[in-house]
């Protein structure tokens, strides 16, 4: 058991603090460059090799749907307004500087004059105002990056270099939002081409440049030479050492780990907890460790029927599952507990960590008081003939082995206060189908977004009612209208202690409620051959660049 | 000659008949499975897909129409020759097929020869003289078969690319990329085929054109090579047709190991998303293929016993 | 020399050489003890099969546990123990499934009239020219992942095999000089059936089964790997032996000892099965 004394919540900067004192060599920052040795000087040339884990994109767009395996290849080519620095404040990006009415709905972006997307369009307000427009577009099916400009009403061409957002309502979350892959800026003339074909490579302003993609196998991305538009927290400005990336799609873990031992590939994402501690341990490889913003990674209680409408049961399981030497053993120190449900890299997430101390007989005691006496011969309770069951539906898309394993401990010390946890793994599609149809107890699903506005996303009860789609967010189905004024006012507000106020009430309301069982951050883990130098995670949504990377030897 | 073309005809009819019935099958099938393929298209981990974005993906693809409207406009499609379009890769099936058939076709090709090696190796060791070596062979042969591919993978890689370094653990589209994947695929089939082929190579042995060969001072290594193999190699022939389904199967996990683009993993993902018109032509050309392979391999079982040919002849 | 005749024409061979006497006893031990391990699993395994030790975690072999610890600390060869009964019931119940429909499409193709032989012959084909996963994916997809639509979906897709193989032995057997001189004879077709083509068509069935429960276990574990076999905890070896593929590296414990289950248990039911097939049906 973990004691309770020290702080667990952190920011990013103090965990650089504590990595550098212990004299680890990996680096838990996501966000500082990789390589100790950046001072080292940097060489032109070479291929670097990249192998993702995440599926393989169905289009390069990122307008398009809007999910993170676009956002990891997109960074490479396609570049946002503005971008985030190690702290989380917002920077200079393809925007330089911006403005904001005093009612908040009027925001004015000054665009920088001297970059041009790779077919040679001008980067312009009207470039801009395309972008917005695409992305509101049914016809592009967008996503998240729909939901992102939600309170975008148009964009105005104040002149070349002034691009003016209307707005329906304030919106506190807006840079936060512009900074996120999903609302990059296209060239308009490579939209203008049709979804097919822009589907296939999407012309932006990124360091490099889409030349091939051979479907399941591999894109090529050429270095893009008259790169200018770095973000303002970048190593260098111009054109990226690398002559280019091979990004390959392999999806067995063994194999991606196996061929960067041997040297066919020189970076990894999705690295396995235990080859992350093989390999750091022994130095030949370097670990990046960027957990992703918004929403930790949490198990939702759904809160709208039985048993989990009663707060003592939501307790009761809280208090029953035994997370913490779990994560000790399976993730081999490359997790940190959470006692909160945003990432720990959300400088407004709150966390309590007494909320979430395993304690069996407070467990049983509260499953007493609720009416669950009875005892089938399973060992499992029961109340009125029924048996105290949460079905458990396990993407195995997004859930790694290790986290698999920690939902059977968990299944097994629930089962020590009489709740039967049945774990169904499904591919992407059915676990899809079990959360429409509402037939799950228990979720785990990993959210990504830019800032605590993720908070309204998931726990505001608009999010309950699904759309005619069966999609809906709030998975805890968390119905408190107090919750909801509290998530809608901080959204809006633009004065800075206000919003941190309102979140933090909020999140305490979620947390105190025991809708949800924090577990860690996003995992989000970055293995590199020991040759590859200056790369780094971006500090938006912690997705790899490439743009200050060299190859040494 | 009247005969033959009514043989070749009734074939004809049967291979089509064999084609629209596994159409049909799969079409209802993937209907009958859960899960909306308008928000598989839109979906993926982490987004969340607007009303108008869902009803313009359902009228793009025609996924508001009944059932049984989409299963006939489908066959229309499918009689012109024309596989559709892929749900989720927004690119023609047949574009998508063509770009993976080669290198599932190479791999599965070689793993087919290597086995066929591997299992004639085996059946010629089994039935060599002594107790013990034809214990061990048979030891050999049912471990081989009852290897999981995608064990036998990961160690085959634990060893020789981790360890050994001598071949890449991945695909590199060279030839030394597909080492693994072959041997993978190959060894459990060679197990299985091996201990078919043994068999009759046995009887073969007992038969009595062997031992009036023997009589006449052939050597038993000669015999087993010249004329016992050659009925040993019948059920081997027979059984190819299945073999098709089963590397198709294999493929799935291996090209999933070593990262192989190919039918398998199109497929695979394509169940996974719901990807209909995707299922549907990786299946109807697994099944063309299959069509195809027994058409040959009846040929060939012709040629392999005379016996075959009298019976055809009533 | 009728007895020839019927082998030289069959596709898949019953008749086999009886293997050393040594390795038949020692297939029946392993049996024996199999049969333990599914009636009475708490009398040879001494932990739990789910009793989790986070703590123990990823322990090689050693006197406290014999077959190491997994990912959750788990005793591995307790696990593997406990496991038997899913596993053997999985093999065991998928080749039945796979052999009964293969038997039922056999036995109306090789023994009813051509009409009939022809329509098997085309529902055959059509179930063969459906990869084998496809159809296990679909079953799997439709009913969710589990051990029962696992083992329907392995038997399902192994049934088209079956009845391939059966059929043709039926024909082998049907056309043999045996069946013929009874036709002759005039003895009537279900007593040819019962008396003379059944008897002889057992065997190679028999043998059939014993080599397919060890591949409907391959089979199953293969489902397992793609995230669609037992559900966990089940300590099924299929489902441990893709579990345990994620550490190879730095536990191989974990997959080796459930990997030579499935090896030995298919070892021993095929020379269990050949030595009790050459007995009973007496050949050479």
């Amino acid at each position: 058991m973990r004691s309770a004394s020290a702080p667990v919540r952190t920011n990013r900067r103090l965990l650089t603090l504590l990595a550098a004192a212990s004299g680890a060599t990996l680096l838990l920052a996501g966000c500082t460059a990789a390589a100790p040795e950046a001072a080292s000087t940097p060489t032109a040339g070479g291929t670097l090799v990249y192998a993702s884990g995440d599926a393989e994109p169905d289009c390069l767009d990122p307008h398009v749907g809007g999910n993170y395996p676009q956002a990891l290849v997109a960074g490479q080519f396609l570049e946002s307004l503005v971008s985030l620095d190690e702290d989380g404040a917002i920077i200079p990006w393809l925007a330089t500087t911006w403005t904001a009415s005093d009612d908040g709905l009027t925001w004015d972006f000054t665009l920088r004059d001297d970059v041009t997307f790779t077919d040679g369009t001008p980067l312009n307000a009207e470039a801009v105002k395309v972008n917005v427009e695409h992305l509101k577009n049914p016809d592009t099916q967008s996503s998240t990056g729909y939901l992102a400009l939600g309170k975008v009403e148009s964009v105005e061409v104040v002149d070349d270099t002034t691009a003016r957002f209307h707005l329906s309502t304030p919106d506190s979350a807006l840079l936060e939002s512009l900074a996120q892959p999903w609302v990059a800026i296209e060239s308009p003339a490579g939209i203008a081409r049709g979804m097919d074909e822009n589907c296939l490579a999407p012309i932006g302003t990124g360091p490099f440049v889409v030349e091939e993609w051979v479907q399941q196998d591999h894109l090529t991305l050429a270095r893009n030479d008259d790169y200018t538009s770095a973000p303002a927290d970048a190593a260098h400005d111009g054109a990226p050492y690398l002559e280019g990336i091979e990004w390959r799609f392999i999806p067995d873990s063994a194999s991606r780990y196996a061929a960067l031992q041997s040297g066919e590939v020189d970076v990894i994402d999705n690295a396995q907890p235990d080859t992350i501690a093989q390999a750091t341990k022994n130095g030949s490889l370097v670990e990046i460790d960027a957990p992703r913003p918004g929403a930790s990674n949490r198990i939702e209680l759904n809160s709208s029927r039985a048993p989990f409408d009663d707060v003592r049961v939501r307790e009761a399981f809280i208090r029953a599952a035994d997370v913490n030497d779990g994560i000790d053993s399976l993730f081999f120190g490359t997790a940190t507990r959470s006692y909160s449900v945003l990432s720990s890299v959300e400088p407004l997430g709150y966390s309590d960590e007494k909320l979430f101390t395993t304690d069996l007989d407070a467990a049983n005691s509260l499953l007493d008081d609720a009416g669950w006496t009875t005892r089938d011969s399973d060992g499992y309770r029961t109340k009125d003939g029924k048996r105290l069951t949460l079905r458990f539906p396990v993407s195995t898309n997004q859930s790694i082995p290790a986290e698999q394993s920690l939902f059977e401990q968990i299944q097994a010390t629930a089962k020590e206060a009489g709740f039967e946890v049945v774990i169904s793994p499904l591919d992407i599609s059915g676990w899809y189908g079990a959360l429409f149809s509402d037939s799950y107890e228990l979720v785990s699903a990993p959210y990504t977004k830019i800032g605590p506005d993720v908070l309204r996303t998931l726990y505001d009860s608009a999010g309950i009612t699904p759309a005619p789609s069966g999609y809906f967010a709030n998975l805890a189905q968390l119905n408190d209208p107090e919750l909801d004024e509290l998530l809608r006012s901080a959204a809006s507000t633009s004065d800075t202690e206000e919003r941190a106020s309102l979140y933090e009430q909020a999140q305490k309301i979620i947390l105190g409620g025991f809708y949800a069982l924090p577990l860690y951050d996003q995992q989000n883990h970055f293995l590199l051959s020991t040759s590859v130098k200056g790369a780094r995670a971006m500090p938006t949504v912690s997705t790899p660049t490439f743009a200050d990377a060299w190859l040494s030897e | 000659m009247g005969s033959a073309v009514r043989r070749t005809l009734g074939r004809l009819a049967g291979a089509l008949f064999v084609l629209w019935a596994v159409a049909t099958l799969t079409f209802f099938a993937i209907h009958l499975v859960p899960g909306d393929p308008a928000q598989a298209i839109l979906g993926g981990p982490g987004s969340q897909a607007s009303q108008e974005a869902l009803d313009r993906v359902r009228a793009d693809y025609g996924l508001d129409q009944p059932l049984l409207v989409q299963y006939f406009a489908m066959l229309g499609r499918l009689v012109t020759g024309n596989l559709g379009d892929s749900y989720a890769l927004r690119m023609p099936v047949a574009e998508l097929i063509g770009g993976q058939l080669a290198g599932t076709v190479v791999l599965a090709l070689l793993a087919l020869l290597v086995a066929w090696l591997l299992a004639i190796g085996l059946a010629l060791w089994s039935t060599a003289p002594g107790r013990v070596s034809r214990a061990v062979a048979q030891g050999v042969e049912l471990t081989a078969a009852s290897l999981p591919q995608f064990w036998l993978a990961t160690v085959l890689i634990a060893v020789f690319s981790t360890a050994l370094g001598w071949l890449p653990a991945v695909s590199t589209g060279t030839p030394t990329g597909l080492v693994l994947p072959v041997i993978t695929l190959a060894v459990p089939l060679a197990g299985f085929l091996a201990q078919l082929m043994r068999e009759h190579l046995l009887i073969a042995l007992e038969q009595p054109f062997a031992l009036s060969a023997r009589a006449r001072g052939e050597s038993a290594t000669g015999i087993r090579l010249r004329h016992a193999l050659r009925h040993a190699a019948l059920p081997g022939i027979n059984l190819s047709g299945w073999a098709v389904g089963y590397l198709i199967s294999g493929a799935v996990v291996v090209e999933t190991i070593f990262a192989r683009p190919g039918l398998g993993r199109t497929l695979l993902r394509a169940v996974e998303l719901r990807d209909v018109p995707v299922v549907l032509g990786v299946v109807l050309l697994v099944a063309l293929v299959y069509v195809v392979m027994t058409f040959v391999t009846d040929a060939l079982s012709r040629v392999a016993d005379p016996r075959l040919r009298q019976e055809a002849r009533p | 020399m009728s007895e020839l005749e019927v082998r030289s024409t069959v596709t898949v061979e019953a008749a086999a050489r009886p293997l050393p006497r040594v390795g038949t006893v020692l297939a029946g031990l392993f049996v024996v003890f199999l049969a333990v391990a599914v009636i009475w699993p708490g009398l040879i395994a001494p932990y739990g099969p789910d009793a989790i030790a986070p703590r123990d975690a990823f322990q090689p072999p050693s006197a406290a546990h014999w077959f190491g610890t997994d990912e959750s600390g788990r005793d591995i060869y307790s696990r593997v123990i406990w496991g038997t009964a899913t596993s053997l019931l999985i093999g065991v119940t998928a080749t039945a499934i796979g052999l009964s429909l293969g038997l039922l499409l056999g036995a109306i193709g090789g023994l009813g009239g051509r009409a009939l032989d022809f329509a098997v012959g085309r529902v055959n084909e059509v179930l063969f020219a459906f990869p084998g996963l496809l159809l296990a994916l679909l079953v799997i997809v439709l009913y969710g992942p589990g051990p029962v639509t696992a083992t329907i979906a392995v038997g399902l897709s192994t049934a088209p095999g079956y009845a391939r193989i059966i059929q043709g032995e039926l024909r082998g057997i049907r056309s043999s000089g045996f069946v013929e001189a009874a036709r002759v004879l005039g003895h009537s077709p279900s007593r040819i059936i019962r008396r003379h083509i059944l008897p002889n068509a057992l065997a190679p069935i028999a043998v059939l089964a014993t080599l397919g429960v060890g591949q409907a276990i391959v089979w199953a574990s293969a489902l397992s790997y793609l995230g669609l076999g037992a559900q966990p905890p089940a300590p099924e070896w299929g489902a441990m032996l893709s579990a345990g593929r994620t550490y190879i590296t730095t536990a191989w414990w974990m997959t080796v000892f459930p990997g030579l289950m499935i090896v030995l248990t298919t070892i021993a039911t095929t020379v269990l099965g050949r030595a009790i097939t050459s007995r009973r049906g007496g050949v050479r």
